[in-house]
C-alpha cells in the first residue's frame, strides 16, 4: 500500500506496532487537518510504559502536531480539527468531554523553545503544584527542592531561587520547565525537540536527565538529531508527510529498517 | 503508581469550576453592559438625526439648577469639651417679604465638634420649622426654602468667618466658611494624626519590605512572640481611627492604612522567625523576600493605598485655593476652587471605578473568549471607531441616558452621578482599545506554558495573561483619564454649573439631596471669560491645580503599571 507524491512512493502509515511491556497511551488511526489541509493521516502510535519514545522525520511532516493532539493542546487552534482516538488506560483522551486539566495534568509538556513563566524561579516549578493542590509551605518548598534537583539544575539556582525564571540562560530555562513539568508528576512528558535551542553541554545534561526520568515518567521526545534519538530511546517512530512510515525498537530501526523511505532518512540520503 | 504528590491535600475541583463558570459569566456580562452602552448610544445619534417627529427631546439641562437652597457650613466648634457654650451661640436673621408682609426670624447655631452631625432647616410661609439647631463643624447644611421670593441672610452674632472682615456672611452666596483652624485650634487636632500615623507606619514598613537589610529589621526582631499584643493594638488604632475620624473617606483610609500595616508587619515577622529557625541571618536579603509570604501582593495593596490615602488624607488640611475657599464672584483673589476641585475628583473617581473593570472586562471578552463571528467583528470596528468619536457626542449621550427621566433615561439629574458615568462611558473605547492591544501582545507561548502545567482558561487569563497585559492595560487608562480629566464640553451639555458656592454631594442624585456642581476645567473656562483680567490669572492657577490633580491620580494607575512591569523584566 503507498501512495505516490511528489515522484516519491510514500507508504500508508504502519500498523506494525508492537512493543514490549506494558502500553502507557495508544494512538489509534488518527486524521487530522489544519482548516482543509490534512497534516495527519491515519498515524497510530503506541506509547511504552516507562520507556522513550523518540519521534523523527523530516520538517513539518506532522510530529509536533502528533505530540500535541495527545496532551489536547491543538485544541487552542481554533482551525484545527480531528478524526481518530487517543487512550490512555481506560480514559479516552480524544472524547468531546474529557477533563482537559486532568489530561494536562497527567500528560506534561516541555516546548521546543524554554517558556518559563515570567515568574520566580520558585514560582514557576510551584505554580502547577498548588493549581491543582494545597501544599504546606513546607511541603512546597520540599517538592521545589526535589524537582530541581531531579532536573539537574539545583545546585545552579539554589541561592536565586527568588530571581526570574525568565533570567536563566536558555539551558536553565529548559531544565527549569522540565522542573515545572516534573514537579506536578504527570505519568507521561511530551518533549517536543527541547535540545534544540541548546549547546551541545547542555544537551549532554539534558539527555542524560531523559535516561534518568525514564525510572519514573513515560517519556515521547520528538527530534532532528538521529543519534540523540539513538541514544536515547527504546522505541522509534519515522515519519513522513503526516504519515507513521515506520515504528519499531530503536536498535532495529538503525540497524536493520523495514522501510525504504526509513534507510534513507536516517542514513542522511534524503530528498 | 502511587505517586509522592497525591499525598498533598487536593485542591477542590468543584470550586474550581464554580470559579471558572463565575470569571467567563463576569467578563462577559462586562462585554454585554459595554455593548449596551454603545448600541444606545449609536442609537442615541441615529434617533435625532435620522427619524422625523423626535423634536425637543434634548435641550440644556441648566433648567434643573434649583434657587431656594442655601448652603451654610462654620468650621469652629463653639462647645468645649463639656458641652458648655464656649462663646455666644451663632445667630442669623432671616428675612424675606412674606404675602402677608415682611417677616424676620432669628436661627441659633450651634456647632458642635462632631463632624457630619446636621439639621436642616425649611424655611416656609409659616416661618422657619426650627429656631435652634446643632450642627456639626465643617458640615454643610441646608435652608429650603419653598417661597418664591428671595430670602436673606443675615449673621447678627457669634464667631465670625474669618474671611469676611465686615463681619457678615458673603451677601452674595450665604456660605459662611471658615478658615484652617482645624489642626492647630480646638480638640479635634488629634484625630487627622491618627490617620497620618497609619499612613507612615505603613509607608516606612512598606519601605523596609521592599528593600530590606539587618538593620531596618533589628526594631521587627524585638516584636517575637508578641504577634497577640500586636494585632490587637493595631485592630483597635483602625477602629479608632474610623471611629472617631467620623467615617469620612480620609479616617476610613487611615483605618485601611492600619489594618494594611499589621497584616504586613505580622507576615513580616513570622518571615523573619522562619528564617531564624533555619539558622539562617536575616541578612539574606532574597530568602527574607521569600519568606514572608504573598509579599508581591502585600507590597502592592501597600503602595497603591499608600497613593491613594496620600492623595485623600491631606485633604484634611486645608490648602486655601484648593479645599478651601469657593468662588468669590467680587473679589477674584479671594475665590477658591472648592467646589470645582471636589467635583472634579468625584467625577473621576466615579468614571474610572464604572469604565475600568467594565472595559477590561470587555476587552478580555473580546480577545479571549468570544469567538470571530461576524458580530464580533463588527463590534469590534464600532469600539474602534467610538476612541476617535468627539466627546460632545458623548456628552448628547450623557444627556439622554443619565440626565434625562423617561424613555432609556435614568434620570439622575445634572448631577455628579451622571457626569461620572457620562465621563466613564467615554473612556471605555479608549480603555477597550488598549486593553485589547495589550492582551494581543501577550505571547502564545505563555498561553501554552500555563495550559501545559494544567490551567483552565479562567487561570490562564487572570494568572497569567492579565499580569502581562497590565502596563499596557494601565497606560491605556491613563491616557484615557488623561483625556476625560481635561473635558468640558459634554459635562457642559451634561449641566454642570458655572457657580457652585458649597461641596458637591457625589450620591446627590440618589439621595436627593442638592444635585448641581462643577469641576475645574468649566471653571477655568467660564473664569477666562470674565472681563476682568485677575480672573485670568485665577484661570491659570486652576489649570495648575488641574494638571497636579491630574498627575495625582494618575499616581496609582503608574503604582500598577510600575509594579507589573518590573515584575515581567527585572
Ligand atoms: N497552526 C497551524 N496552522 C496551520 N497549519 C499548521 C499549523 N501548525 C502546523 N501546521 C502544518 O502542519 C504540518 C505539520 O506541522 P508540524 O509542526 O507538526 O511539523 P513538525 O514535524 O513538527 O516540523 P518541525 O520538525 O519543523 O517542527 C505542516 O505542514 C504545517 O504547515
Ligand atoms: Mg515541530
Amino acid at each position: 500500500m503507498s501512495e505516490k507524491i511528489g515522484g516519491e512512493h510514500v507508504p500508508d502509515s504502519t500498523r506494525a506496532l508492537d512493543v514490549d511491556g506494558d502500553i502507557d497511551l495508544m494512538v489509534d488511526d488518527l486524521d487530522l487537518w489544519y482548516a482543509d489541509k490534512q497534516a495527519l493521516f491515519g498515524v497510530s502510535l503506541p506509547i511504552a510504559k516507562n520507556a522513550v519514545t523518540a519521534l523523527i522525520g523530516p520538517s513539518g511532516c506532522g510530529k509536533s502536531t502528533l505530540l500535541r493532539t495527545i496532551n489536547r493542546m491543538n485544541d487552542l487552534i481554533p482551525i484545527c480539527r480531528y478524526e481518530g482516538t487517543i487512550t490512555k488506560g481506560d480514559v479516552e483522551i480524544t472524547a468531546k468531554d474529557a477533563d482537559l486539566v486532568e489530561i494536562r495534568k497527567n500528560i506534561g509538556m516541555v516546548f521546543q523553545r524554554p517558556n518559563p513563566f515570567p515568574k520566580s524561579i520558585y514560582e514557576n516549578v510551584g505554580y502547577g503544584v498548588r493549581l491543582h493542590y494545597q501544599p504546606s509551605r513546607e511541603e512546597l518548598d520540599e517538592i521545589i527542592e526535589k524537582s530541581l534537583k531531579r532536573a539537574a539544575i539545583w545546585s545552579e539556582v539554589a541561592d536565586r531561587l527568588h530571581d526570574l525564571g525568565t533570567s536563566l540562560s536558555g539551558g536553565q530555562q529548559q531544565r527549569l520547565c522540565i522542573a515545572r513539568t516534573i514537579a506536578i508528576e504527570p505519568d507521561i512528558i511530551l518533549m517536543d525537540e527541547p535540545c534544540s535551542a541548546l549547546d551541545p553541554i547542555a544537551t549532554a545534561a539534558i539527555e542524560e536527565l531523559i535516561l534518568e526520568l525514564k525510572k519514573d515518567f513515560t517519556v515521547v521526545i520528538v527530534t532532528h538529531s538521529m543519534s540523540q534519538a539513538a541514544r536515547v530511546s527504546d522505541y522509534t517512530g519515522f515519519m513522513y508527510l503526516g504519515r507513521m512510515v515506520e515504528f519499531s525498537k530503536t536498535d532495529k530501526i538503525f540497524s536493520d529498517p523495514a522501510e525504504e523511505l526509513t534507510k534513507r532518512y536516517i542514513t542522511g540520503r534524503f530528498g | 503508581m502511587k505517586k509522592d504528590i497525591d499525598t498533598l491535600k487536593k485542591r477542590s475541583r468543584r470550586r474550581r469550576d464554580v470559579v471558572e463558570q463565575a470569571g467567563s459569566a463576569s467578563l462577559a456580562l462586562s462585554g454585554l453592559v459595554g455593548m449596551f452602552f454603545l448600541v444606545v448610544l449609536v442609537w442615541q445619534i441615529a434617533i435625532p438625526t435620522f427619524i422625523d417627529g423626535e423634536n425637543g427631546e434634548i435641550s440644556a439641562a441648566s433648567e434643573f439648577i434649583p434657587i431656594s437652597d442655601y448652603v451654610l457650613e462654620w468650621d469652629h466648634p463653639n462647645v468645649n469639651e463639656q458641652g458648655d457654650l464656649k462663646t455666644e451661640p451663632i445667630v442669623l436673621t432671616i428675612t424675606w417679604e412674606g404675602q402677608t408682609g415682611a417677616q424676620t426670624h432669628d436661627l441659633e447655631i450651634v456647632v458642635t465638634a462632631n463632624r457630619g452631625e446636621k439639621e436642616d432647616v425649611q424655611i416656609s410661609e409659616e416661618g422657619l420649622s426650627t429656631t435652634s439647631i446643632e450642627v456639626g463643624k465643617k458640615t454643610k447644611f441646608y435652608l429650603k426654602s419653598v417661597l418664591d421670593v428671595p430670602v436673606s441672610v443675615e449673621q447678627r452674632s457669634g464667631p465670625v468667618p474669618a474671611a469676611d472682615a465686615s463681619g457678615n456672611p458673603h451677601v452674595s452666596s450665604f456660605v459662611v466658611s471658615g478658615d484652617v483652624a482645624v489642626l492647630i485650634s480646638n480638640g479635634s487636632a488629634v484625630f487627622e494624626p491618627l490617620e497620618m500615623a497609619g499612613w507612615t507606619s505603613l509607608l516606612v514598613l512598606t519601605f523596609i519590605v521592599s528593600r530590606p537589610t539587618e538593620r531596618r529589621l533589628a526594631p521587627l526582631v524585638r516584636c517575637y512572640g508578641r504577634e497577640r499584643q500586636i494585632r490587637g493594638i493595631i485592630l483597635l488604632l483602625a477602629i479608632f481611627t474610623i471611629v472617631i475620624g467620623q467615617t469620612t473617606l480620609s479616617a476610613f483610609l487611615g483605618g485601611l492604612c492600619w489594618l494594611l500595616f499589621g497584616v504586613a508587619l505580622l507576615r513580616t515577622i513570622e518571615g523573619m522567625e522562619r528564617l531564624q529557625n533555619q539558622g539562617r541571618s536575616l541578612t539574606e536579603v532574597k530568602r527574607l523576600k521569600h519568606s514572608i509570604s504573598d509579599r508581591e501582593g502585600l507590597l502592592l495593596w501597600s503602595r497603591m493605598l499608600l497613593v491613594s490615602a496620600c492623595f485623600f488624607i491631606p485633604l484634611d488640611i486645608d490648602i486655601p485655593f484648593l479645599t478651601e475657599r469657593y468662588q468669590d464672584i467680587f473679589q477674584p483673589y479671594a475665590s477658591g476652587i472648592r467646589s470645582a476641585f471636589f467635583g472634579t475628583v468625584w467625577v473621576m473617581s466615579i468614571a474610572m471605578l464604572v469604565s475600568m473593570p467594565i472595559s477590561i472586562g470587555a476587552a478580555i471578552y473580546l480577545e479571549e473568549y468570544a469567538a470571530p463571528t461576524r458580530t464580533t467583528k463588527l463590534i469590534q470596528a464600532l469600539v474602534t471607531n467610538l476612541a476617535g468619536v468627539p466627546s460632545i457626542v458623548f456628552g448628547m449621550f450623557g444627556l439622554a441616558i443619565f440626565v434625562k427621566q423617561g424613555g432609556i433615561g435614568l434620570g439622575l439629574g445634572p448631577s455628579i452621578l451622571a457626569a461620572g458615568l457620562t465621563m466613564g462611558v467615554m473612556a471605555m473605547p479608549i480603555i477597550v482599545l488598549a486593553s485589547q492591544e495589550a492582551l494581543r501582545s501577550v505571547p502564545r507561548s505563555l498561553r501554552e506554558s500555563a495550559y501545559g502545567v494544567g490551567c483552565t482558561q479562567w487561570q490562564v487569563v487572570k494568572d497569567h495573561v492579565l499580569p502581562s497585559a497590565m502596563p499596557g492595560i494601565m497606560t491605556g487608562s491613563i491616557l484615557a483619564m488623561s483625556r476625560i480629566m481635561g473635558e468640558a464640553a459634554p459635562l457642559v451639555v451634561v449641566g454642570a454649573a458655572a457657580l457652585v458656592l458649597f461641596d458637591p454631594e457625589p450620591l446627590a442624585a440618589l439621595t436627593g439631596g442638592n444635585l448641581n456642581f462643577t469641576v475645574i476645567p468649566i471653571q477655568i473656562y467660564f473664569w477666562t471669560s470674565e472681563p476682568e483680567h485677575a480672573w485670568h490669572s485665577m484661570a491659570a492657577a486652576a489649570s495648575i491645580a488641574l494638571i497636579l490633580l491630574l498627575i495625582a491620580m494618575n499616581s496609582i494607575a503608574i503604582v500598577l503599571r510600575q509594579h507589573f512591569r518590573k515584575r515581567l523584566n527585572s
